[in-house]
């Protein structure tokens, strides 16, 4: 672990007070001024019904929300803790209530860090992060999450959720058909405010030298997901139920969400080649639930709009396309763009093609990393906006098939990520 | 020594609990006897106890364990004679040792004169001393207490052909308490012995004394109407007469029976023991604070009686179903150590004979607010046999040497009422007085000087209680305050050593002094006291300001 981090003295009294536990559960708002409180309900009512006998403790990162979360429910007086208590259902231990204290929001990777951190000194079995803000969360589906650790003994189990049919496009068309394509696992949300994780998984992890990393700050749970998978920890899926209203709004900035999400993917890319590089055909991934669930809400975005932005993004962006991808999939983009909109479609292996280009060029670092994933942008609202036309009135099993042959095309052309990856092609100026 | 003048003697008390049959036997019949148990006050009054609760000794056919009674003013040939039990009583007394009898109010073996006059014939006098029917149809919905064996509250009297009244076995008639005459008679019971010289009554089954139509026929207001005309009576022409109530009830329903302080002065605390144990097992305070902050406050002349075990299984009827189950896979992983709704096991093999458990679980019970009982062998470690049926297993004969029959009988072993224990880590050789008296660290050395040092402050049986915070939930600690004295008692209820920051502000300037080695610790600050425990130890400081 790099010298410059290090507990706080009070967390570290807190932890001290809990002593060894078997479950653990990180609250992480990254929403300043959040509220922890309904989600501190809810871990304890699930604390109640599923793991009544067990020792538990509820870490809170959120910034400035002590109050809500530091003081544990037994506490004498404690009538916050009190009232929510429902009648007839209790835990036969103290739920212990811990809090770091920080001046200001802490990054994702502090958060998480100082999670791992909790985990390996309590010796926990079992933990899950949760994001109140961006999730519905109910004592259901946290003890779904924590299930599988528990009592199944997996080491990661990343989020499945409802999902409106048009919500969640970043994860259907890309993150989740490239990963599992690469890494040779099916974990459709890779990138999630929600995830549960072993403690041999969280100690492996804390160990690691990476988290100076920028790509470790914003979303560290796709990294977690990844070094779990490629480091032969036992993977699996929970079934969690709705997303938030919050989250169905969130992600309106396409590219940060790009550089957060797609830059962690390039980065894990570039730094464990060795992992994914020789692997051919995708693994089972378990699931505990349904594997997806879809809604039928039509879309509210504008796709007319989608697709200006993806026309004057490309032509804006020419020089620095042209650098970063091939040469025939540059063609044949410069192809679509000329199309009219009625007519314009973005192949699949079009867009499998691009995505391996950037991630190549990624590797070969062809030009600055961010400008790099900042270029995808336009690009993926094209993607995005033949999505829409193709899925306007789709149903959710032809969505899903839609999904399948995209993950397919990943894998059909991985040889050609994986000479790309080696091979750097010298763009003619 | 003789009994000090105090008519709440019973809230500074320290309790053992036997059954004179398990005792000793000085006939070598092979059965405990009151002669037997008389030779073995020295012992108890070194032990340190003030007062002895006996379980049932009357004339009876001993199918509820004696509490099924044929005849309420006698002694049961196999313990000897009245005159055997004036003698003992004469000899705890001179010994400062006060005793307590047992009661059965609610009803009489079917074996009783009285009942069996009652059943002769419709016209017999003692007729409307028991519950008669017609029908089986009265008192509907009333539960049925030991639904392993009766079907109904009802049993068909084939003499009289009519039903009787029963809330326990069927051999057990209830009596009917609506006749004022049944009172009287067991007022005459209570005097009888009273005059004798026994200092307390523990009232069986007290809260089925009544029965009404469209109630569950418990805790009835009649029913107090009677405890308190007792307790009347008994304030007049016996005062300091102690009434002990047996109502394996919550805290709150039990309050009742305390009544404005006019009727029990002391009832068994049921729901506290389970969670003693819980929380050493959890390792966590959780469970003791939870049901002592449910405990209602009784009066001042009252006082809650507390126990780790006795002669029943260990009750699991005031626990949750989830409780329930976590006790039966803590401590009765074997099904035959179950029984009923409870575990039917000793302490010592509940601790898996961990001395430093067994200490605590002392040390909790002899600093808790309430009066202690021992039950006999406890203070050795003795183990049980839960093969022995029913609730036999916790009440094989007292160990108290390594000779034939654990020096309890020189009769052949064939002929004891019960085996001795004889395993190889509890049996009587390796588990007796004689070996411990000769040891200065064994476990009946250490509950001696527990005993002493408890007997000392009354601070224990007579103070308040606060529970201090501190953030380990692993650590039990409270303040017990009365007329000055302020003890703080630390518990570290967990397998690891673990430190603690107490919040002890209010007696900051304060010295705590270790309780059984006298020893001086470090000032109160003003700030958090931090203190060390090592597995399942526990501190007694008296707090003085030096």
């Amino acid at each position: 672990m790099p010298e410059d981090f290090s507990l706080a003295d009070d967390l570290l009294r807190q932890l001290m007070s809990v002593g060894e536990v078997d479950l653990l559960v990180g609250l992480s708002a990254q929403t300043p001024g959040s509220t922890i409180g309904h989600a501190v309900e809810a871990i304890e009512q699930s604390v109640r019904q599923y793991f009544v006998r067990d020792r538990v403790v509820i870490v809170n990162v959120s910034d400035g929300v002590k109050g809500e979360a530091g003081a544990s429910e037994a506490d004498n007086g404690n009538q916050a803790a009190k009232s929510v208590r429902s009648p007839g259902i209790t835990s036969l231990r103290t739920i212990h209530r811990v809090s770091a204290d920080f001046s200001n929001p802490p990054s994702a990777g502090i958060a998480l860090r100082t999670i791992l951190s909790a985990a390996d000194l309590l010796r926990a079995r079992a933990c899950a992060v949760v994001s109140p803000a961006t999730f519905n969360i109910t004592p259901e589906s946290i003890a779904n999450l924590l299930q599988p650790i528990y009592r199944e003994k997996f080491d990661f189990a990343a989020p499945l959720y409802t999902r409106h049919k048009f919500q969640g496009l970043l994860a259907r068309n890309l993150l989740y058909p490239m990963s599992r394509a690469v890494f040779g696992w099916g974990i459709r949300e890779l990138y999630s405010d929600e995830w549960g994780f072993s403690g041999r998984l969280a100690t492996f992890c804390l160990n690691q030298n990476v988290w100076n990393e920028e790509a470790i700050h914003a979303r560290p749970e796709a990294w977690m997901a990844i070094s779990a998978m490629s480091s032969d920890y036992r993977c699996c899926q929970a079934f969690l139920g709705e997303k938030s209203q919050a989250a169905k709004g969130a992600g309106t900035d396409i590219v940060e969400a790009l550089r957060q999400t797609v830059g962690t993917l390039f980065w894990c890319l570039e730094t464990q080649p060795g992992l994914w590089l020789e692997i051919d055909k995708p693994r089972e991934v378990p699931t505990f639930g349904p594997a997806h669930d879809l809604t039928l809400e039509p879309s509210e975005l504008d796709r007319h709009r989608i697709f200006e932005m993806f026309r004057s993004g490309v032509t804006e962006l020419e020089p620095v396309l042209h650098s970063i991808l091939a040469p025939e999939t540059h063609a044949e983009i410069k192809n679509m763009v000329s199309l009219e909109e009625g007519k314009f479609r973005y192949r699949t292996d079009v867009w499998v093609r691009t995505l391996y280009d950037f991630a190549a060029s990624y590797h070969h670092a062809v030009i600055h990393r961010n400008h790099l994933i900042q270029a995808l942008a336009p690009l993926y609202r094209g993607m995005t906006h033949s999505f829409l036309v193709e899925h306007a009135d789709s149903s959710p099993a032809e969505m899903e098939a839609a999904n399948e042959m995209l993950c397919n095309e990943f894998e059909l052309q991985k040889p050609y990520l994986r000479e790309r990856w080696k091979t750097k092609v010298e763009v003619k100026s | 020594m003789a009994l000090q003048r105090d008519n709440r003697w019973y809230k500074d008390a320290v309790i053992y609990q036997l059954h004179v049959r398990t005792f000793s036997d000085s006939n070598a019949d092979g059965i405990g006897d009151f002669a037997g148990l008389t030779q073995r006050l020295d012992y108890l009054q070194e032990l340190g106890i003030t007062a002895i609760w006996l379980l049932p000794f009357y004339p009876s056919p001993l199918r509820d364990d004696g509490y099924d009674i044929a005849d309420y003013t006698s002694v049961h040939a196999s313990y000897g004679s009245l005159e055997d039990f004036k003698t003992f009583l004469t000899a705890a007394h001179s010994r400062g040792i006060r005793v307590i009898i047992e009661m059965v109010m609610n009803h009489t073996s079917d074996q009783h004169p009285w009942f069996k006059e009652a059943r002769s014939s419709r016209e017999n006098p003692k007729r409307d001393w028991y519950v008669w029917s017609e029908t089986d149809t009265k008192y509907q919905g009333v539960p049925i207490v030991f639904v392993d064996t009766e079907s109904s509250n009802w049993a068909w009297d084939a003499t009289s052909k009519a039903y009787y009244w029963h809330r326990f076995f069927s051999h057990q008639p209830d009596l009917n308490f609506d006749n004022p005459a049944v009172f009287e008679a067991m007022w005459e019971v209570m005097k009888f012995w009273l005059e004798m010289g026994v200092d307390g009554f523990r009232l069986d089954a007290v809260a089925f004394l009544v029965e009404r139509e469209g109630t569950l026929c418990e805790n009835l207001p009649e029913t107090h109407a009677i405890i308190r005309e007792l307790r009347k009576r008994l304030e007049i022409s016996y005062p300091g007469t102690l009434l002990l109530a047996e109502a394996n009830q919550w805290p709150a329903d039990v309050r009742a029976y305390f009544g404005d302080g006019d009727e029990f002065q002391a009832a068994f605390h049921f729901p506290l023991m389970p969670r003693m144990f819980m929380a050493v097992k959890l390792e966590d305070r959780k469970p003791i604070i939870e049901i002592l902050d449910q405990t209602p406050e009784i009066p001042d002349s009252c006082q809650w009686f507390i126990f780790l075990r006795n002669h029943d299984e260990l009750t699991l009827e005031m626990v949750t179903d989830v409780e329930r189950d976590y006790m039966y896979d803590e401590y009765a992983m074997d099904k035959t150590m179950r029984i009923n709704r409870g575990i039917r096991r000793r302490l010592a093999p509940m601790m898996n004979n961990d001395r430093r458990r067994i200490e605590l679980l002392n040390g909790l019970l002899m600093s808790m607010p309430g009066t202690p009982i021992v039950y006999y062998g406890d203070e050795i470690g003795m183990g049980d046999n839960i093969y022995l049926g029913d609730r036999n297993g916790v009440r094989t004969p007292m160990q108290w040497s390594g000779r034939l029959n654990a020096g309890f009988s020189w009769a052949d072993p064939e002929r004891l009422y019960a085996p001795v224990i004889s395993n190889a880590v509890y049996g009587y050789q390796a588990v007796n007085v004689e070996a411990q008296e000769r040891s200065d660290h064994s476990l009946l050395r250490w509950m001696k000087s527990l005993i002493q040092v408890r007997n000392a402050f009354r601070v224990f049986s007579r103070g308040t209680i606060q529970f201090l915070s501190p953030s380990n939930h692993r650590v039990l600690a409270y303040v017990r305050e009365y007329n000055g004295e302020t003890v703080l008692v630390v518990n570290n209820l967990s397998s690891t050593a673990q430190a603690v920051d107490l919040d002890v502000q209010r007696y900051k300037g304060y010295v705590p002094i270790e309780m059984f080695g006298r020893n001086l610790f470090p000032r109160f600050g003003g700030g958090p006291y931090v203190l060390t425990l090592g597995p399942y130890q526990f501190y007694w400081f008296q707090l003085r300001r030096l």
